[in-house]
């Protein structure tokens, strides 16, 4: 039984701010590293392994918290916050959570995001996920999965406003995915009640590098989009 | 081999001594001594490899305890060749405790760790930092020698600021994987990975960034200088870059060449 918030928040239709982050995708095409499908698939498939495993636990373990009478909400903050060393990375992570919790509040009003809010109003996007899949009754792979899959459906989505590529091909990259998938969800979700300074904390040093030049870029020069 | 060594430095005065130092093969700590190390108030201790390290199976352990306001420098003498062992040894580990006090410093620079092929080798790297305590960690990784595929790694960095148990940084990198090297999310082909964690005073406002390298302010203090290269030169290059970029690194710098 699927969680209707994990497909709802997984949804590009939902106005969470999400259509305005590229995940690395601008700043990697401008420097030669995307330029085609098969390239966009070998960077999609690193960022899942390695930001989107990270996101996805912390959603996982934030689902295992929701349900919790004292949730401790600052500590996996602070720790996803320690996972996350590129400021731009942590900026556009808050971004999408604050912009996604303004929506999440008129759909599933709860204590629990109360509690999530009054940590940080800026809360991280993994975090939300969490908490909302968690309130809708939904389990830890199901947050897991949802951050997982909008950790490459995203950037994915950039790259075929980017580069001109052909959805039907790019779409067929995504499915290509599958067994990363579900092994970054399954790895999440086994570590979701682990405690919060043992979660999975793999690092990107390239996307971590270029989500800080992409900032300065921005600034500069015409980008289109905010990371 | 199964090791264990052990370092504790204090301040006395102006200066740093060091109370403790117990080492042993593989890893021998030789500190500095004569006049240059007598005039200056960090202790230096270089870390010699004194027998083929690691090895499939070896276990390394290295504690370090720097007293409230001592200044110890860990320097390494030469790179390190991460090796297989024989047959069922499984991988080799190498795990460094940095327990640094209040108001104290420690630089933890080794040379770059090159991960042959058929390598398993295991690094762990945890730092606890007291009140204003600094903090400098150098990290290189070379995948393979020139032409070899890489051997795997593992390795995980914990830095946590005891005062308000905050952790600053969590990372773990990992080699070894054709797939995860190529992509443009991880190494975009090159074979060599640098970090540098600097908690040391000031952290610039924003991030910076150069062409492979950039500096980011971590979310609570410290900052993470991070390069890839397709050699070890061009990611220290960009390491350097990175570093001479944060404040409060830059102020000690100016501060120490001074006569």
């Amino acid at each position: 039984m699927a969680s209707l918030a994990a497909l709802t928040l997984a949804d590009a239709r939902f106005p969470g701010g999400g259509h305005v982050h590229s995940g690395g995708v601008e700043e990697a095409a401008a420097r030669g590293l995307i330029t085609g499908v098969p390239d966009l698939g070998s960077f999609l498939s690193g960022r899942l392994r390695t930001t989107g495993l990270v996101g996805a636990a912390f959603a996982a373990a934030a689902v295992v918290a929701a349900a919790r009478p004292d949730a401790g909400w600052a500590v996996l903050d602070g720790e996803l916050d320690a996972r996350t060393p590129a400021a731009a990375q942590r900026d556009a992570s808050r971004a999408q959570g604050r912009a996604a919790l303004r929506a999440a509040r008129l759909s599933w009003p709860s204590p629990v995001l109360d509690a999530l809010c009054a940590v940080t109003p800026r809360p991280h996007h993994a975090l939300l996920v969490g908490a909302v899949v968690g309130i809708d009754g939904g389990s830890p792979a199901e947050a897991a999965r949802c951050l997982a899959y909008l950790a490459v459906s995203g950037p994915a989505s950039a790259a075929v406003r980017l580069l001109g590529l052909d959805p039907l091909a790019v779409n067929a990259a995504i499915v290509a995915l599958r067994p990363a998938l579900d092994a970054v969800v399954a790895q999440a979700a086994q570590a979701a009640a682990l405690s919060p300074d043992r979660l999975p904390a793999p690092g990107a040093p390239v996307l971590d590098l270029m989500a800080q030049a992409h900032v300065h870029h921005h600034r500069e020069q015409v980008r289109l989009f905010v990371s | 081999m199964l090791a264990r060594a052990r370092i504790v430095v204090e301040r006395r005065g102006a200066r740093t001594v060091v109370r403790e130092l117990r080492s042993q093969p593989p890893l021998t700590l030789l500190p500095q001594r004569g006049a240059v190390a007598s005039r200056s108030p960090a202790a230096t201790v270089h870390m010699l490899s004194s027998a083929t390290t690691p090895l499939g199976g070896d276990d390394v352990g290295l504690e370090v305890v720097v007293g409230p306001g001592a200044h110890l420098v860990l320097t390494g003498v030469a790179a390190t060749l991460a090796l297989p062992g024989q047959g069922t040894s499984g991988p080799s580990r190498l795990v460094v405790r940095l327990t640094v006090g209040d108001g104290a410093a420690v630089q933890y620079l080794p040379e770059p760790t090159v991960v042959t092929r058929r390598a398993d080798h295991r690094g762990e790297l945890h730092a606890e930092l007291g009140a204003g305590a600094r903090l400098r960690c150098r990290e290189v990784l070379v995948a393979g020698r020139t032409a070899e595929p890489s051997g795997r790694y593992l390795g995980l960095t914990r830095v946590v600021d005891t005062a308000t148990g905050r952790p600053l940084l969590v990372q773990e990198q990992e080699l070894g994987d054709p797939t995860l090297h190529a992509s443009g999310a991880h190494l975009a082909g090159r074979r060599v990975l640098g970090t540098e964690v600097l908690v040391w005073g000031e952290d610039p406002p924003t991030g910076l960034a150069g062409e492979w390298w950039s500096l980011s302010p971590l979310a609570g203090r410290g900052s993470l200088a991070t390069a890839v290269g397709t050699d070890a030169v061009t990611a220290g290059r960009g390491l350097a870059h990175a570093i001479a970029g944060h404040p409060g690194w830059a102020a000690t710098t100016l501060t120490s060449a001074a006569p």
